[in-house]
């Protein structure tokens, strides 16, 4: 009680003023406004998977995209005396742990044997003597250029398809969903091998044959939360207001469903590179001497006992990148709608 | 339910029937030869071989007869094989397909839904981060890389498995983890967002509080209501596990039906690519019918309002 009495005590007039009373003044709104994207951008920030994530997606683009200019060397020279080289990597090369100092798994320095002291290949050479690190980074960005290629198709098809379905609804709707119904009950990867053997494979069939199918998940989103969306108040009030359905769509419609559009095109990518690679991994892939990681990874495979190291490094990036995007993804959910959050 | 059943029995065969003929006539806009050694076959013994499978008659006559002899369970025979049955060759290869199937769906079910009930309960522990990290990684790399770093560290460099091939249970070890791993981490994942979604209703607390001991009430109420939506996600997962054994036959040398479709691709034997087609479609469709059914059964609000969501 004395504690209470003293420090009441402590308290001096100047240290109150009087409240404003005025009401055009209590309307201020004191903090910096934020908004969804703002909201969601600060959620995202918190979650270390998802930075990792994307980290790793940035390194592995501009890898992608400078790696095979990196050396000297192009991706499609051949010259067969110097085949199958192990690792060799400047400065690197003089620990001896890392295993990248040009010897192979039965102790010879190959780089020695064949008589390219001089010459340094980051991951190696392959069946054909062709530089591996510049392989590996043009097969990286092919399978990149596929899946994003892949998923935009998905994206434009998709959420047309999706909304008109739910906007128009009745019998549009009815007859869509239908279509959708019987090409749902076909195995996408049937659908897929058929396409491909149909067209000539390569990164354009590839490319149509993911996309026959992929859209689908992404307009049964899109008319799942159009449908949600179009009976509630706020699109009524626009109707009421004498909204044309252009500005319906563009203005209330598109913006609200944006957030699970890029959750899901985070999730079409990964879902593309597995499939490219996949393809590509049983024959009906890229061509050579073009290169996509699954052909790669496939090639190695023939001289996986002795030469791992031709599937160790496409392994592990392919590996990166369909985790990074998996991180991004559920990242992204996450911070789109905290409500999901477990 | 049996008016639920019928209507879903009668789209799903309009569905293969649908399946059936955009096969025959895919395999028909196909390019490349069917024949072996073509450039060693005179004009006349082509003339022949065309004429004994029946390539010389009019498109919607092959058609008809390819239709009619479905009906009858004939998938016509093998260009290549010397004109074997395509039905015999299906039932041969489907042994090692099957087991592999079947043990990496139980292997990783039962795990995934272990690690998915354990994380849930130790929420936020060691136990639910240590799942969530094994449920990205399974979802994320890939099957048949995997499968490449086991033969490579297993199989060559410990020497623990053996690397290829069929011949007893040490040899399905390593595909079935290469299988299982999508499984065990997209069950995992689901089982724990469902028991801890399940965690949070009224009714586990009335439970808690008339004095039912924890473990029947995760036993009895929370495992079995987090149960009932998995079985949404087995459908998927089936179908997902016969792309899965495509690649990984062929990485183990396995003598199942996916590496002999990958072959047949590869040397265009369109009966075989048909019959395999028709065979993998029919048993995707029945697996999404039998969980539709299950779902049904599981949960009354689902046949009640006609199948749809």
């Amino acid at each position: 009680m004395s504690m209470k009495q003293e420090k009441l005590h402590d308290l001096t007039d100047d240290m109150f003023h009087p409240a404003n009373i005025d009401e055009s003044e209590s309307e201020v709104i004191a903090g910096e406004s934020t908004g969804f994207w703002k909201d969601a951008w600060r959620r995202l920030k918190k979650n270390p998977g998802a930075i990792i994530g994307l980290v790793i997606i940035f390194l592995v683009t501009f890898l992608a995209i400078f790696g095979p200019m990196m050396n000297e060397h192009d991706y499609r020279t051949q010259e067969l005396t110097r085949a199958k080289l192990p690792a060799k990597v400047p400065v690197l090369e003089n620990i001896g742990f890392l295993g990248v100092n040009g010897v192979d798994i039965r102790g010879v320095d190959q780089y020695e044997a064949k008589g390219y002291e001089n010459e340094y290949f980051w991951f190696g050479t392959d069946e054909f003597g062709r530089d591996q690190w510049t392989r590996v980074w043009q097969g990286t960005r092919i399978s990149l250029f596929i899946a994003a290629a892949a998923a935009f198709i998905d994206f434009v098809i998709g959420v047309a398809y999706g909304g008109i379905s739910a906007y128009y609804g009745g019998r549009v709707d009815n007859v869509l969903q239908r279509i959708i119904e019987v090409l749902v009950g076909i195995p996408n990867l049937i659908l897929i091998i058929l396409a491909i053997l149909i067209f000539e494979p390569g990164i354009f069939s590839i490319i149509v044959a993911l996309s026959l199918t992929g859209w689908v998940g992404m307009s049964r989103i899109v008319r799942g939360q159009v449908l949600k969306l179009k009976t509630q108040e706020f699109v009524l009030a626009s109707r009421t207001l004498g909204a044309t359905s252009g500005r319906v769509i563009g203005k209330h419609l598109i913006p609200n469903v944006l957030g699970q559009i890029i959750i899901t095109t985070m999730f079409t990518i990964p879902g593309a590179i597995f499939f490219e690679a996949f393809l590509s991994f049983i024959g009906l892939g890229i061509r050579p001497p073009e290169a996509s990681l699954g052909s790669i990874i496939n090639n190695g495979f023939s001289s996986l006992q002795i030469y791992p190291h031709l599937v160790l490094w496409p392994s592990i990036i392919i590996s990166l990148i369909m985790i990074a995007f998996n991180l991004v993804g559920d990242g992204l959910r996450d911070a789109f709608d905290p409500k999901l959050r477990k | 339910m049996g008016r639920y059943i019928g209507g879903r029995v009668v789209s799903m065969v309009i569905t293969f029937l649908i399946i059936a003929s955009l096969t025959f006539f895919l395999m028909k806009l196909l390019p490349g030869t069917p024949f072996n050694n073509q450039e060693k076959l005179s004009d006349a013994q082509i003339v022949q071989l065309n004429e004994k499978y029946g390539l010389n008659d009019p498109v919607a006559v092959q058609y008809f007869n390819y239709m009619t002899n479905l009906l009858t369970g004939d998938l016509g025979v093998s260009f290549q094989q010397d004109g074997r049955q395509v039905s015999t060759i299906i039932s041969e290869r489907i042994g090692p397909s099957a087991y592999l199937g079947f043990q990496s769906l139980l292997v990783g079910t039962i795990l995934g839904l272990f690690l998915g009930i354990i994380a849930a309960l130790r929420h936020n522990s060691f136990w639910d981060y240590g799942t969530m990290v094994i449920a990205v990684l399974g979802i994320s790399i890939p099957s048949f890389v995997i499968a490449g770093l086991m033969q490579y560290w297993l199989g060559v460099k410990w020497q623990l498995l053996p690397v290829a091939y069929w011949d007893g249970f040490a040899y399905t070890i390593m595909p079935t983890i290469a299988i299982a791993s999508i499984v065990v981490a997209t069950i995992a994942r689901f089982m724990r967002t469902e028991m801890l979604e399940v965690l949070g209703q009224d009714y586990i607390v009335t439970a808690k509080a008339k004095g039912l001991s924890s473990t029947a009430v995760v036993i009895r109420h929370t495992i079995r209501n987090a149960s009932i939506p998995i079985i949404t996600i087995m459908g998927p997962l089936v179908v997902g596990l016969m792309t899965g054994t495509l690649v990984i036959e062929r990485i183990f040398v396995i003598p199942g039906l996916g590496e002999k479709f990958v072959n047949s691709i590869l040397t265009n034997d369109f009966p075989i690519i048909m019959g395999t087609t028709l065979f993998f479609s029919f048993l995707f469709i029945l697996v999404i019918l039998l969980v539709d059914i299950l779902y049904g059964i599981v949960d009354p609000r689902i046949r009640l309002a006609g199948g749809k969501e």
